[in-house]
């Protein structure tokens, strides 16, 4: 090695010595707030089927009980709705609080900054962070901003930042939601099952709060979620078999 | 295997069998401002294509209904992510394959659309074996 290259080979060194110097100091987000051992293991592939609850309808999982009560706003919204006009038949993705309830496998991935839903229902993938970031401007979205933490025997997710979604409330209703909604999902294992809590709240649609409970069983072993890849033609596919509501 | 597991088998291949010859459309969106549920309609023909796309896979077909009415179908089906848990491929129905189908027919005047159906070989039989990954399980009151 010649001296020209020696010297340009302890610059390498100092360079990346001063890089790890400086990456120690800076700040970091904050993982440290749940004690270790205190976190319950909800990872894994889960089966959102007819296994688990019955498929979700008018009327399930948003039933007698739990059915939202509506403001004048959302009422009118429901009245001029147009089942043509639903952004799922151009493959717009479910969103909380119905991706959750929606019949398809889904996993769930912990990390130590973060929680991982993905669903095979639209590739649907959404991310609850524990590390106590904020949302930016740049979260607004179909599937909001998620943060998450470990409560006793739970995993504790709220989510915001949804943008204004037509049928946002859920798929077969007409009932939309605003970018005030926040959902609040609270996952606890039961045995085998991991059960969870949806509640949603709107103030520019819904009157008061309201949830849903219901189970996921474990997928079967060795699943592998299946790519969805919606389709916009085959979603539209049958937009024909619809009356027209409007000319 | 042992006498549980082969009747766990066949539990499962019967059930499979049941399913996949009565598709009810599942969770993308009501069947009923589409389809008429108070009525049924049955035809018979011959399979031109199937679209095995998500979130609902489509089955075309040249059929003739009980008036004798001849039309080009389409069958609705459910998710093809769905529907390969159950053993249905994107070759199952090959174009040329002669079926039954009965179902609920769909709403807009002329046309001829039909969702939730039973289809069979025209004698009835099965279309394809096949099982589900696991069985039914009553869900949490």
């Amino acid at each position: 090695m010649t001296g020209s290259n020696q010297r340009a080979s302890w610059r390498v060194w100092i360079a990346a010595a001063a890089a790890v110097a400086v990456a120690a100091v800076l700040p970091r987000p904050d993982v440290t707030a749940q004690a270790p051992g205190s976190i319950p293991d909800i990872s894994g592939v889960w089966d959102s089927t007819t296994r688990s609850h019955p498929t979700n309808s008018e009327k399930i999982p948003w039933g007698k009980e739990n059915f939202p009560e509506l403001n004048e706003r959302a009422l009118a919204y429901q009245k001029v709705f147009d089942e043509a006009i639903s952004p799922k038949y151009d493959c717009q993705p479910s969103t909380p609080p119905a991706i959750e309830f929606d019949p398809y496998m889904l996993e769930i991935t912990q990390m130590k900054d973060r929680v991982v839903f993905t669903y095979e229902k639209d590739d649907q993938v959404r991310t609850a962070w524990l590390d106590g970031r904020k949302p930016t401007i740049l979260d607004i979205g179909v599937q909001g901003f998620s943060t998450g933490r470990y409560e006793g025997n739970a995993l504790i997710v709220e989510t915001d930042h949804f943008v204004f979604d037509i049928t946002g409330f859920d798929d077969y209703n007409g009932i939309p939601s605003s970018p005030q909604k926040k959902v609040t999902e609270r996952y606890w294992r039961e045995g085998q099952e991991l059960r969870f809590t949806v509640t949603v709240e709107d103030p520019m649609f819904l009157r008061k709060p309201t949830s849903y409970t219901s189970r996921y069983l474990p997928g079967p072993k060795g699943y592998k979620l299946v790519k969805f890849d919606c389709d916009p033609e085959a979603s539209r596919a049958m937009i024909k078999f619809l009356p027209p509501k409007y000319k | 295997m042992n006498l549980n597991r082969w009747t766990y088998a066949a539990a499962v291949a019967l059930m499979g069998a049941l399913v996949l010859t009565a598709m009810p459309v599942t969770a993308h969106h009501s069947s009923g401002p589409f389809y008429d549920s108070s009525k049924r309609v049955e035809i018979q023909g011959t399979v031109t294509k199937l679209v095995f796309k998500n979130p609902h896979a489509a089955l075309y077909l040249d059929a003739t209904d009980s008036t004798g009415t001849k039309a080009e179908w389409q069958i609705e089906l459910g998710a093809p992510a769905s529907l390969v848990r159950t053993g249905w491929t994107p070759d199952t129905l090959k174009a040329g394959v002669e079926i039954k189908a009965s179902g609920q027919p769909s709403r807009a005047e002329g046309t001829h659309g039909m969702c939730c159906a039973r289809i069979t070989k025209p004698d009835g039989s099965p279309i394809v074996a096949g099982g589900r990954v696991q069985e039914e399980q009553q869900p949490p009151k």
